[in-house]
């Protein structure tokens, strides 16, 4: 029934009456707004748009009705019948989240035939779920659990233990990620649902029906999608549980503190639970903004590499080439001597996981010695205005807005893996609002249809004089969006891309407001640092060959040990010893984002802050704190000696960056492009377009933390394995 | 004019014990006498590892951390406690731990400026 | 007429002395032991350390060990082997070379003495994995 259902909507053929919520917003704004009606929920009158279901009318004067399949971002399926409620008049109640509301229509939610309905429901449900709350990971947070506590019946009348017993089902493996207990399994499809429509990999189905129906994968197979962790939360009884997080913790007994991803540019929200000063999970929080209310697997799995491989000790290089630890006494000390000597031939990196605090207190230090020579591990082209108009590398179109798009030109990203929640939107974008979606680059897979324009750069200049097909319908969309990978800008032709995509922006027709350039970055840091004023790229530090070389988080080996002369001091501050670590002869260890309260701004530009769920490990500090120190050491004490201090200095250096929550546009379009225009390189290279980032199993290990991370590498394994599988 | 009357209003408080600075500062000195006396008595009572002298010390140092002070309403509640912590020693009402604690040998004093509190991890 | 004087005290001192090796040697034992003491030599054990009775003294100070002189002023009552330490304490009135039943086996390992304070001393480790798991620099 879902899959013909889905067909259709991905066809965008008509859609069935048990859609019309889905589908409602997408209607809306073409034909003149139809007239409320009014019904009368518990005798409250409610004026509802035509087409609104009776679970949505409840829900707008306050009245939840119980539900265990309907979901607000998924597709109405009707399954679960716990949402059974009495319209008078009709002789038998009605599925709440499936029936479209009448004119005058009278609906009981409280009356003794919803009650009965309810409690007969639940019943059912409760006859082949297994009674072991007590083990169960759910037990806590349970849908089924409390919601038998308010609706269900206070006695059993289960007797039939001794002849049939109670259903059960085999386990399934689907990952390293999701446990499966398929006997606690309610049928309620929600995780069918998301699979099809909002991961788009449509592994997950049902077999068998009555008794004997089993949800899983038809065949032995792995559920691997960038998404696939939202299932546990979707299953509202404890189905489906997170592999890594079982057996470990209470709901109860956990401590929950909101914070902000950083192992993607996206920034999603989510909730750090912590118990005994330790992570034990991460799960989403909702912001619509952003990340709706999903988060990527390896923003929710990754967190375990938060607790292997750390820098918990200050430690110098001995003379006999070994790292040993030290107290940060010496450390400060060593290291402080080799910066004065060392005078202003100072230079800095900074990484992508690095805090604007850091980045500032980082920036602040080095002037103060008389350097500028600070830059960020990832490239951003300098031709033109580079990276003094903020258009230039900003999502000016927000995350949300992808949604709105009709028309979608990627050049040189995998939106998919580099930012799975902005890929999430434009898929729902392609499947409820027939959005046309084309790629300039590697033959990838987006989870939906696009039109592969090739790898060759010249197709840009193609596409902007008009002879490429697409030219036309890039030209005729109301709302086009061309979002440009941030990877590909390093080639050597960066500058020369740029100006190109910037001009072909400026060349199409955009309704009002909209913006058609967007920047999608790879890391959280880039945007804070460039926001800053660091250098994009490394070159300057090769130009420069400084005698002590900074590294703030810096892991990507983007410069190496023959990059640097000899005899260079390479200082590595950061939290996982990882390539940056390697190469260092003295290192400061700093807190990961769970561990500090720390202002990250992400690809769109939206400032926002993590908060500290633990205490950082061993004689780990907080980033800035650490350069704070250290400043004083060499005597030019940086003017700020706590959190307040340096966010008044952030707010001096751009304001936006303590304007936490809000996303700060930008402008100069047109003054952009004019300057990218005098770009000295304004000659496209012929070598194809590509990202790194192509299929799955690149995209679980990208940073120091989910290198490092256990479950992250058993997910690359499943990877591996899955494509030896003969499915 | 107003502004005078306020600040009239402001400075002329009502006094608790002490009508003057004068008067605040001889209640001291007379606290400071008291106390002074019966040291050597306090340290054959109590029986600590102290001597005279020592005591005599820590009871200059006892009152010159409140040297700064200028109300004499605060002056005074300061005195009222010196009273009754003297009368508790001289009563035996203290024990010998509660009179040492006067004599915080091992307590270090807690980092103040950034880098100390940094190497301290007290942050 | 000697012991009415008290003069037996005297030269029981000397002789004393002289049991143990004149003067320089019983200053040195003095100094080792805090102890002179007179008596039979039972036996000596594979270590060094002596054993010496003297019934003369009450029941509990009559047995006694003088630690081999490769101790000086490091001796320690776990230095005495086990089957002295039978003698030692009275639960035999036999030394261990008379002793019929004592087992003998090429397996017994050999005595070993208390290491506490040593280097090779027992420490309790925490058996539970830690929380964080540092990093190990890579050895060039």
């Amino acid at each position: 029934m879902l899959r013909t259902t889905l067909i259709k909507a991905l066809n965008a053929a008509k859609l069935s009456p048990k859609h019309v919520s889905v589908v409602s917003r997408a209607s809306s704004d073409v034909a003149k707004k139809p007239e409320k009606i009014e019904v009368f929920i518990d005798d409250q009158p409610v004026l509802v748009e035509p087409g609104t279901t009776v679970l949505q009318a409840a829900a707008l004067i306050g009245i939840e009705i119980p539900r265990f399949c309907y979901h607000e971002r998924l597709a109405v399926a009707g399954n679960c019948r716990m949402c059974l409620v009495e319209v008078e008049k009709s002789p038998k109640p009605v599925a709440a989240c499936a029936m479209p509301v009448m004119k005058g229509w009278r609906i009981k939610t409280e009356s003794e035939m919803t009650k009965k309905a309810r409690e007969g429901v639940m019943e059912f449900l409760l006859v082949n779920h297994p009674l072991d709350c007590p083990i169960c990971d759910q037990g806590g947070e349970c849908d089924l659990q409390d919601q038998s506590m308010a609706f269900g019946s206070d006695r059993s009348r289960f007797t039939d233990i001794d002849f049939s017993g109670k259903r059960a089902v085999e386990d399934k493996d689907i990952g390293p990620l999701i446990k499966t207990i398929m006997t606690r399994c309610i049928h309620c499809t929600r995780c069918i649902r998301f699979a099809s429509e909002v991961a788009g990999v449509d592994d997950l189905g049902t077999t068998g029906r009555g008794s004997g129906m089993e949800i899983g994968t038809y065949v032995q197979k792995f559920f691997l999608s960038e998404l696939s962790g939202n299932v546990i939360d979707l299953c509202p009884v404890g189905a489906l549980t997170s592999k890594p997080y079982s057996f470990t913790a209470r709901p109860w007994e956990i401590r929950k503190i909101d914070s902000i991803d950083v192992l993607d540019a996206i920034g999603s929200n989510i909730v750090v639970s912590t118990r005994t000063g330790e992570v034990m999970r991460i799960l989403p929080r909702t912001n619509e903004e952003i990340n709706e209310e999903w988060l990527s697997d390896k923003a929710r799995f990754a967190y375990d590499g938060l607790k292997r491989q750390r820098l918990v000790t200050p430690m110098l290089r001995g003379s006999d080439g070994e790292l040993t630890p030290v107290d940060w006494e010496t450390a400060l000390l060593s290291v402080g001597k080799v910066l004065r000597n060392a005078g202003s031939s100072v230079g800095a990196i900074a990484g992508g996981l690095a805090d604007a605090e850091a980045l500032v207190a980082l920036k602040d230090l080095l002037n103060r010695l008389g350097s500028e020579d600070l830059c960020t591990e990832h490239t951003f082209p300098m031709d033109g205005s580079g990276s003094d108009l903020r258009s230039n590398y900003l999502l000016n179109n927000k995350i949300a807005g992808a949604e709105d798009a009709d028309f979608v030109l990627l050049i040189g990203t995998n939106p998919r893996f580099e930012a799975p929640l902005l890929n999430s939107r434009l898929r729902k974008a392609y499947v409820h609002k027939e959005l046309d979606v084309a790629l300039v680059g590697p033959k990838v897979d987006l989870t939906y249809e696009y039109d592969h324009l090739g790898d060759d750069p010249n197709v840009i200049s193609e596409i902007a004089s008009g002879k490429h097909p697409i030219a036309k319908k890039l030209k005729a969309a109301k709302k086009p969006l061309i979002i440009l990978g941030a990877d590909i800008l390093q080639r050597p032709d960066g500058g020369a891309l740029l100006a190109a995509v910037q001009s072909l922006a400026a060349s199409t027709t955009p309704s009002e407001g909209w913006k058609v350039f967007n920047i999608l970055h790879k890391v959280a840091s880039q945007v804070a640092a460039l926001d800053i004023g660091y250098t994009p790229g490394v070159d300057k530090i090769r130009e420069n060959s400084p005698k002590v070389l900074f590294l703030l988080g810096a892991d990507e080996a983007a410069i190496d040990k023959s990059d640097l002369p000899e005899g260079c001091f390479v200082i590595y501050q950061g939290h996982h010893g990882d390539q940056g670590a390697v190469i260092a002869d003295a290192i400061l260890p700093g807190a990961a984002y769970t561990e500090k309260q720390a202002t990250y701004v992400n690809t769109e530009g939206r400032a926002q802050q993590t908060l500290q769920a633990v205490s950082p490990p061993g004689q780990a500090r907080e980033d800035w704190k650490i350069i704070r120190a250290l400043s004083e050491v060499i005597r030019v004490p940086l003017p700020y000696d706590n959190l307040n201090e340096i966010r008044c200095r952030l707010h001096d250096v751009a304001p936006h960056l303590t304007r936490y929550g809000e996303a700060e546009n930008a402008n100069y379009f047109k003054q952009a492009e004019e300057l990218a225009k005098t770009a000295k390189s304004s000659n496209l290279s012929g070598s194809p377009i590509d990202v790194k980032i192509k299929e799955l199993k690149d995209f679980y290990m990208t940073d120091a933390i989910s290198r490092a991370s256990p479950t992250m590498a058993k997910c690359v394994q499943a990877v591996l394995k899955q494509k030896q599988s003969k499915y | 004019m107003s502004s005078h009357a306020i600040r009239a209003g402001t400075k002329q408080v009502r006094p608790i014990l002490s009508t003057d600075r004068h008067e605040a500062r001889q209640r001291v000195l007379n606290l400071y006498k008291a106390w002074y006396r019966q040291l050597p008595y306090i340290v054959k009572q109590y029986d600590i590892p102290k001597s005279v002298d020592s005591l005599k010390q820590k009871l200059r140092e006892e009152f010159r951390k409140n040297d700064h002070l200028q109300d004499i309403r605060v002056i005074d509640m300061l005195v009222v406690k010196g009273q009754m912590e003297l009368k508790e020693t001289v009563n035996f009402w203290k024990q010998k731990g509660t009179f040492m604690s006067y004599f915080k040998d091992t307590v270090e004093p807690k980092p103040k400026d950034f880098l100390s509190k940094f190497l301290s991890g007290h942050n | 007429m000697a012991r009415y004087l008290g003069i037996d005290k005297v030269f029981s001192v000397l002789n004393i002395i002289k049991e143990n090796g004149g003067l320089r040697a019983s200053l040195y034992k003095l100094y080792r032991m805090d102890e002179l003491k007179l008596g039979t030599l039972v036996g000596t054990d594979k270590y060094g350390n002596k054993y010496y009775q003297n019934k003369r003294f009450f029941y509990g100070r009559n047995r006694w060990v003088e630690y081999a002189p490769q101790y000086y002023l490091d001796y320690d009552g776990s230095q005495v082997p086990a089957e002295w330490y039978g003698w030692l304490h009275y639960k035999t009135d036999l030394p261990p070379d008379q002793e019929p039943f004592r087992p003998k086996y090429k397996w017994m390992l050999d005595h070993v003495e208390n290491p506490s304070g040593t280097p090779g001393q027992y420490m309790p480790y925490s058996t539970t994995t830690p929380k964080i798991e540092a990093w190990i620099p890579p050895k060039k």
